[in-house]
């Protein structure tokens, strides 16, 4: 896969405060890249100089080969923007709001009534083309303003937020249009605070902080970084010191946490920190059955994007 | 017969330019004329206009006639009254034009930043003059709606008699320039505010400014007769030259002006400095100074506002 955005060493200030500091990001043509972090970490900086709406102040960002700066108008052409806000015209309906972007987008006239029944029909809401803006709910109206983003069949879309302020169904249809959108050959670059979202969405994760790349990879690479050492969870009925004891002596197992007592059975949880492969993990469970520990459960726990989140940001606000 | 090929690629058919075609083909217009005529604001706009120059029209024709007594029109009279009628309205025509341009114009810019439509517009391939000349154009196109419907007012003084042709066309021109600017004013200011309220407030308060506060600014220079008769020739030309230039730049001595001249020098594009009194060489007359110092402040307004619609957020 070829890179299709590469942001070098970018860098964007507000007054004296660093928005965007030093970033170094590529992504591949067809990814769908998520960029998280808390409020205020440069997320939308970021975008917005992507989408040419800001300059940034250092490095330079390059969109299918073209500079933000120097070619936005290619730049433009290649990217469909949807901002966290919904940005409609309430006075429109929805087919006239369609034809206004392709318009503006230079769609050809003559293409424009297919387009727009096919767009329709993709984000399921053909049967209110006649509508007026203004009487769309909000997930309808997202739906529109995917519909939108798409009307000059874009390679590259980026989307801010785009589940922000959706019920549970509307966001779980956005994520499946999101989707849907990607197996279409587009790349998707999307912010947002529903980590389940982009878990469930994202090929690669960008941690921003503070203006800063906190952490960048996959959600494996990402949790491998943020906790070096697989955990392993095991659960006895008993002997739990003796457990402690005997598992510290295993030269894969680097740390041993008494957790809780849950239970009518007592059960008592051991948090593993384990440094060994699959072998190494199956002979630790032999050990402790030969060792007649009461052993209800050994399960490895994986990790989430919320715990990697934590682990890897500090509550810094640039 | 053999006939024969070539290869030379045809040159494509340069388009000429179709003013109707550039107006259908950019998309702000379509959209803020349909967005306009849906509001029926835009109606009531309208009958509110007519009936307030339709008014003036009925007071002003009750006003003379009864001067005179109401079955006794002599021709000259009538002239009179012809003129009277007309001017009354393309007095008024201008100063409602300078006022409602700029409502029109002054949340052009300013009202997609606060309903947030400005960044998806701005990531669009719509440029920031088909933008600019979008919002301007489709105010126009309701000014000279206005204009356009107050013809059958106007014509009431043709059937008194006593205006002429130059008459309609200058006041024609005079009023559509003075609408382009004051649209292009309220466009301007809504370039750079962020809020409506401040581009409206300051849209009209340099119209206000522009058009009392020079009139008092001429009666000040008026005073100062003893600069034009003074026995120095110089400071005497330079104090004509500043209240002619200052009475051809205010759109309702503008207006005053050419039609006393065109009354009393019987004359289109120049008068003589002995019209004011003092001297006798030929002065343009103001219509055309202010046609040209409007248009010329109109280009730098719009060139200003495309370069601020242009820049990037900071």
């Amino acid at each position: 896969m070829s890179t299709i955005i590469d942001f070098q060493n970018v860098s964007k200030n507000f007054a004296r405060r660093k928005a965007v500091d030093n970033v170094t990001l590529k992504i591949d043509s067809g990814e769908i890249f998520g960029l998280v972090g808390p409020n205020g970490a440069g997320k939308t900086t970021t975008m917005r100089m992507l989408v040419t709406l800001l300059n940034p102040d250092h490095g330079e960002i390059l969109v299918g080969g073209h500079s933000v700066r120097k070619a936005p108008q290619e730049v433009r052409r290649q990217i469909g923007f949807m901002p966290d806000s919904f940005g409609v015209y309430g006075d429109m309906t929805v087919k006239e709001y369609l034809e206004f972007f392709a318009a503006c987008y230079r769609v050809p006239s003559i293409n424009r009534p297919t387009l727009i029944n096919d767009l329709l029909e993709l984000v399921d809401i053909p049967h209110r083309r006649d509508d007026m803006v203004d009487t769309l709910s909000t997930g309808l109206k997202q739906r529109l303003s995917l519909a939108r983003v798409l009307i000059h069949d874009p390679s590259i879309l980026v989307l801010d937020e785009p589940a922000s302020g959706l019920d549970p169904r509307a966001r779980v249809e956005i994520r499946e249009l999101l989707l849907e959108v990607s197996r279409l050959g587009k790349t998707i670059l999307f912010s947002s605070h529903i980590l389940a979202d982009v878990a469930e969405l994202c090929t690669r994760v960008a941690i921003m902080e503070g203006g800063k790349l906190a952490a960048l990879g996959t959600l494996d690479q990402l949790s491998e970084n943020a906790v070096p050492h697989r955990l392993i969870e095991i659960a006895i009925l008993d002997r739990a010191e003796d457990a402690q004891i005997f598992l510290n002596t295993n030269p894969a197992v680097s740390a041993v946490r008494v957790q809780q007592e849950t239970g009518r059975n007592r059960r008592i949880t051991l948090s593993v920190d384990f440094n060994g492969d699959d072998a190494a993990l199956h002979e630790l469970l032999a050990s402790l059955v030969a060792g007649k520990f009461p052993v209800v459960h050994f399960s490895e726990e994986t990790q989430n994007l919320e715990e990697v989140f934590m682990r890897t940001t500090k509550g810094i606000i640039s | 017969m053999e006939t024969q090929t070539t290869n030379a690629p045809i040159a494509p058919k340069k388009k000429r330019w179709n003013l109707f075609q550039s107006i259908a083909d950019n998309p702000v217009i379509m959209k803020e004329l349909r967005s306009r005529m849906r509001d029926r604001r835009t109606f009531i706009l309208l009958t509110v206009y007519l009936v307030l120059i339709s008014l003036f029209v009925i007071f002003i024709y009750f006003f003379m006639a009864e001067s005179v007594g109401l079955s006794n029109f002599d021709p000259d009279f009538r002239q009179t009254l012809g003129k009277s009628i007309f001017g009354t309205v393309i007095l008024i025509e201008l100063l409602l034009v300078s006022f409602i341009g700029p409502g029109l114009t002054a949340g052009a810019i300013t009202s997609e930043r606060e309903r947030q439509t400005f960044d998806l517009l701005k990531t669009t391939l719509l440029t920031p003059s088909a933008l600019i000349f979008g919002k301007l154009g489709s105010s126009i196109i309701y000014l000279v709606l206005l204009i356009f419907a107050t013809l059958p007012i106007q014509s009431l003084a043709f059937l008194l008699g006593g205006v002429g042709l130059s008459e309609i066309i200058i006041s024609s021109i005079l009023l559509l320039v003075s609408a382009i600017f004051f649209c292009t004013m309220g466009i301007f200011f809504s370039s750079i505010f962020k809020r409506t309220l401040a581009a409206t407030v300051t849209s009209y308060g340099s119209i206000l400014f522009s058009i009392f506060a020079i009139v008092l600014f001429v009666f000040g220079i008026a005073m100062m007769d003893s600069l034009l008769y003074s026995s120095n020739t110089t400071s005497a030309n330079i104090a004509m030259a500043v209240l002619w230039l200052v009475i051809s730049t205010n759109p309702i001595l503008t207006a005053i002006f050419t039609e006393v001249i065109l009354i009393e020098e019987q004359t289109i594009f120049y008068a003589s400095s002995s019209f004011l009194g003092y001297g006798t060489y030929g002065l343009l007359s103001p219509w055309i100074i202010y046609v040209a110092v409007y248009m010329i402040l109109t280009l730098i307004l719009i060139f200003i506002s495309i370069r601020l619609v242009k820049r990037p957020e900071h």
